[in-house]
């Protein structure tokens, strides 16, 4: 998972390691954006994206969504599900620190 | 048919049965995954949740066995599921023996699902059951673990997370584990309820009582009986599994529709943007452009479509690679040589056309490694290399290409032996000393390939000139890395995209053509004395209009003989339609398109070429350029 | 001193630097090319690749013979066209010192072109070498331009 955004400094972010974990976090506390990676063990990550535009209170939270190179149609489909953006693995923790910021402060 | 079953004669029951073999045959590619996996742990500790994997796809092949019939392979599904619930139960790990007998049961029981496939005697299963049988899997002193009631209840539990169960440690992940403990996880969902307050749903099968499942009401799980009839003795429904979720099995030949219709849709896009163009003289532009831009996304989305369904087609070279892994187990033992499977790339994709074509030439290549490449451990160890022969398979993708790696620590190829029997056979001309490059062409040559007793048997032709050619077939390249004493890799290069298309096969004064089916609204037969002409040119009548037709050879500038009849293959839009007289229609072929990039074999009319299996080229013809050979030709 | 592949035609050798061809093969099917050039027999699979196959013979304005069982294919990957030639024989690779190749005299030059990159004398036997670019572009005229008296010179050096 990502341990970079520990060094988001103002933004305090949390992990899951699971798909179901990600939705259990959206129960339990406040949550303003999510960073997903499409492959995750128990839940596709696009079923993930899937779920939360569905849900009226999750609908409009940022979702940024982690491809693998070469996965052009994928990432087409999270965008088309809902998802904000998308940045593809290896990438810069600065851009993911950019990207981030960027869409705080848009919401 | 289906001599087993007299009663369930019938064409349900086909489509049945050719959706069980389907089911099987991914069951196994998941059980051999699995296998590949669970190798590495014999005598450690074992991952539980390669057990759990396995455990269910022998539940779930149990079941459909049950379902058509197939007693032998259900009996043997439950003793593997039997063998493999006791794994995890028990104290003692995956011993040596128990996984050889895991092994001879994965394979006995392909085997008789094949021999009901192909309709031959069912091989005897009894002996693999006594192995399985008789592997411990409790130490002596501990009494074994009790046998389960085979009769389990399904449960429906909903948990819903809250920030003082989070503190408390008790989230969705923990939840699950210890459900996992308790029986079988059939299900595991998030919800929305009510007030939409998200909760996750579980399916549980499990035989604990309703005491065991209470004490999980402290920790925010409310649990209620599932409906459904889990009794033992009905056969059971194949399971839900919860990773992956979402797959979807497909028959090829609904692919290659879409592929169709989407080459349809092209056509059509094409025709659209003419007319546009046309309109372009007549309209503002303000209102054109408007237009033409939303022609041109439709292009682009086209093409977007056309890359989406040929990704339907990939499969993982995984398969293939775990498939090898078990030859070369085999094969080594047969030997008598101990060798290490390295596999890298698995997950890499390649279209499942490839896959089939490339199937034989890679297990040839590996059984070479195995047979001649790599040494026993003694031989080995008195190199002063590891007793343990090394092969390594890997995928990569490179731009548009794969390359697949087979390499081995073995002898490697001596080429002067090699040089010496082509000289010898006249191949070469007393050279002395020989490149990798050119030791490959002369292990690929006909005269010197050698055809391993394996291949023999199987009546396949597999030698390297056949592997060279297939590989070179397909647009791809072969190359060859050895030195002495130190092993060989062998190199293949193959292109991703395979332009592929359905294509109808014409003969016209004796030469043979391929036409995409996608361009070809209609066919039929006509009688050439029901041609007529118009204006200079023929037509015959159609659907109750005029179609002109096109003569190929006319076209083409062949000399041709009017027969008695012939084919029309009508093209083009309903407005437009032109009939493409040809001789005769010989058939309906999947052909691999392939370009003619010489400008010296480029001709109008032409598209590329391709080849039937029998090596002679075929053109293909260009079916928006002929029509616009016809209406030049009107004109 | 150059590899070099010789290959008959009309009873005259030429030759190609080896590093040239790709590999020689027996004509087996060609399939034709409608409104090809005339030169174009047709097309041939080769290592999955679609490639002309060009007639030396119809392209050099030599009369067209049957193909037997001599005949051959030679397949040239110069720059990146591959573009296989139909010869009449093909077998011999020979090695050639370059300092024997001499300019085609100005006879030849004039009428025929640049398709000839040289002339070697090897053992009293002369071997055209052919320039490559020149005869696989075909808008460039080759044939019948060569006079008989051209051609007598030619045969007079064998």
């Amino acid at each position: 998972m990502i341990t970079s955004l520990g060094s988001l400094g103002t933004v305090k972010s949390t992990q899951a390691g699971t798909g179901l974990e990600a939705i259990e976090r959206l129960a339990i506390e406040p949550v303003d954006l999510m960073v997903l990676d499409l492959n995750m063990p128990d839940m596709h990550g696009m079923e993930v994206i899937n779920f939360v535009r569905r849900h009226q209170s999750y609908r409009d939270i940022p979702i940024v969504v982690l491809t693998t190179k070469g996965e052009e149609a994928t990432r087409t489909q999270a965008l088309a599900a809902g998802a904000n953006h998308y940045l593809t693995k290896p990438f810069d923790p600065r851009q993911l620190a950019d990207v981030v910021g960027s869409l705080l402060k848009a919401s | 048919m289906d001599k087993q079953n007299p009663d369930n004669a019938g064409e349900f029951f086909d489509q049945f049965l050719d959706d069980y073999y389907a089911e099987c045959d991914e069951h196994l590619v998941l059980i051999r995954r699995a296998l590949v996996m669970l190798e590495h742990e014999v005598d450690a500790p074992v991952d539980r949740s390669l057990l759990d994997n396995l455990f269910r796809s022998f539940h779930t092949l149990k079941g459909i066995s049950g379902m058509v019939g197939l007693t032998a392979a259900e009996q043997l599904a439950h003793h593997l599921e039997s063998y493999l619930r006791e794994l995890r139960e028990g104290t003692l790990g995956l011993s040596e023996a128990g996984f050889e007998a895991l092994v001879a049961g994965v394979s006995l029981l392909e085997n008789v699902i094949n021999a009901r496939r192909n309709d031959q005697p069912i091989p005897s299963i009894a002996e693999v059951t006594e192995r399985l049988q008789a592997v411990p899997t409790v130490s002596p002193s501990e009494p074994s673990a009790p046998e389960r009631d085979p009769i389990a209840k399904r449960w429906q539990l909903e948990f819903t997370p809250t920030a003082d169960l989070a503190a408390r440690g008790v989230n969705v992940n923990s939840v699950r584990a210890r459900l996992q403990e308790i029986g079988e996880l059939l299900q595991a969902k998030p919800i929305v309820k009510g007030a939409g307050e998200i909760a996750f749903q579980f399916v549980l099968e499990t035989d604990a009582g309703q005491t065991t499942l209470k004490n999980l009401e402290a920790d925010g799980l409310v649990f209620e009986p599932l409906e459904e009839d889990a009794a033992a003795h009905k056969p059971q429904q194949p399971l839900a599994t919860i990773a992956p979720s979402t797959v979807v099995r497909v028959d090829l030949d609904r692919l290659d529709e879409l592929m169709r219709i989407i080459g349809e849709l092209v056509i059509s896009r094409t025709r659209l943007e003419d007319q546009l163009t046309e309109l372009k003289r007549v309209t503002p532009a303000g209102v054109w452009r408007p237009l033409q831009e939303t022609s041109l996304g439709i292009a682009r989305q086209l093409r977007d479509l056309r890359e989406s369904v040929m990704r339907v087609r990939m499969v993982q070279i995984g398969e293939i690679f775990e498939r090898m892994t078990f030859v070369v187990r085999d094969l080594a033992r047969e030997n008598g040589k101990k060798i290490i499977v390295q596999l890298s790339g698995g997950e890499t994709e390649i279209d499942k056309f490839l896959v089939e074509r490339m199937m034989d030439p890679l297990m040839h290549l590996v059984r070479n490694a195995v047979s001649h490449g790599l040494e026993t451990a003694a031989e080995r160890e008195a190199q002063g290399k590891r007793g343990e022969g090394l092969l390594s398979l890997s995928a990569t993708t490179a731009g548009e290409r794969i390359v697949i790696k087979i390499a081995d620590d073995g002898r490697g190829i001596d080429r002067h032996l090699v040089l010496e029997r082509a000289n010898a056979s006249g191949l070469s001309q007393g050279r002395s000393g020989i490149d990798d490059a050119e030791l490959l062409d002369l292990i690929c040559s006909p005269g010197l390939s050698t055809r391993d007793a394996a291949d023999r048997e199987s009546g396949r032709g597999v030698g390297m000139d056949v592997v060279k050619k297939a590989i070179e077939e397909l647009g791809g390249h072969i190359s060859l890395e050895t030195k002495l004493g130190e092993g060989t890799t062998f190199t293949i290069e193959l292109p991703l995209t395979l332009a592929i298309a359905e294509a109808l096969i014409v003969s016209v004064n004796g030469q043979r053509f391929a036409v995409p089916q996608s361009s070809v609204r209609e066919v039929f037969e006509v009688e050439s004395a029901s041609t007529k002409v118009l204006e200079n040119n023929e037509i015959i009548s159609y659907r109750g209009k005029v179609l002109p037709l096109l003569r190929l050879a006319r076209v083409f500038e062949m000399n041709y003989q009017r027969g008695e009849r012939f084919h029309v293959l009508v093209i083009g839009e309903e407005s437009n339609a032109v009939g493409l007289a040809v001789d005769r229609i010989l058939g309906q072929r999947e052909i691999v398109v392939r370009a003619i990039k010489d400008p010296l074999a480029q001709s109008k009319g032409i598209a590329g070429a391709t080849e039937l299996g029998d090596q002679r080229v075929v053109l293909i013809l260009d079916i928006g350029a002929l029509r616009q050979l016809a209406v030049t030709s009107r004109h | 001193m150059e590899p070099f592949i010789l290959f008959e035609l009309a009873g005259t050798t030429y030759g190609v630097r080896s590093r040239f061809v790709q590999q020689i093969e027996m004509i087996e099917d060609v399939a034709s090319v409608p409104n090809a050039h005339a030169a174009v027999e047709g097309v041939v699979l080769i290592r999955g690749q679609v490639i002309p196959a060009l007639n030396l013979r119809t392209r050099f304005g030599f009369e067209r013979v049957d193909r037997d069982l001599r005949s051959r294919l030679v397949v040239i990957n110069a720059g990146d066209r591959v573009v296989g030639l139909i010869v009449d024989t093909a077998r011999e690779f020979i090695k050639v010192p370059t300092e024997s190749i001499e300019p085609p005299p100005e006879a030849l030059t004039g009428l025929s072109g640049k398709y000839l990159e040289g002339i070697a004398t090897i053992k009293e036997r002369m071997i055209l070498v052919l320039n490559l670019d020149a005869v696989l572009d075909l808008d460039y005229q080759v044939g019948p331009q060569i006079s008989d008296t051209t051609t007598e010179l030619m045969m007079d050096g064998r």
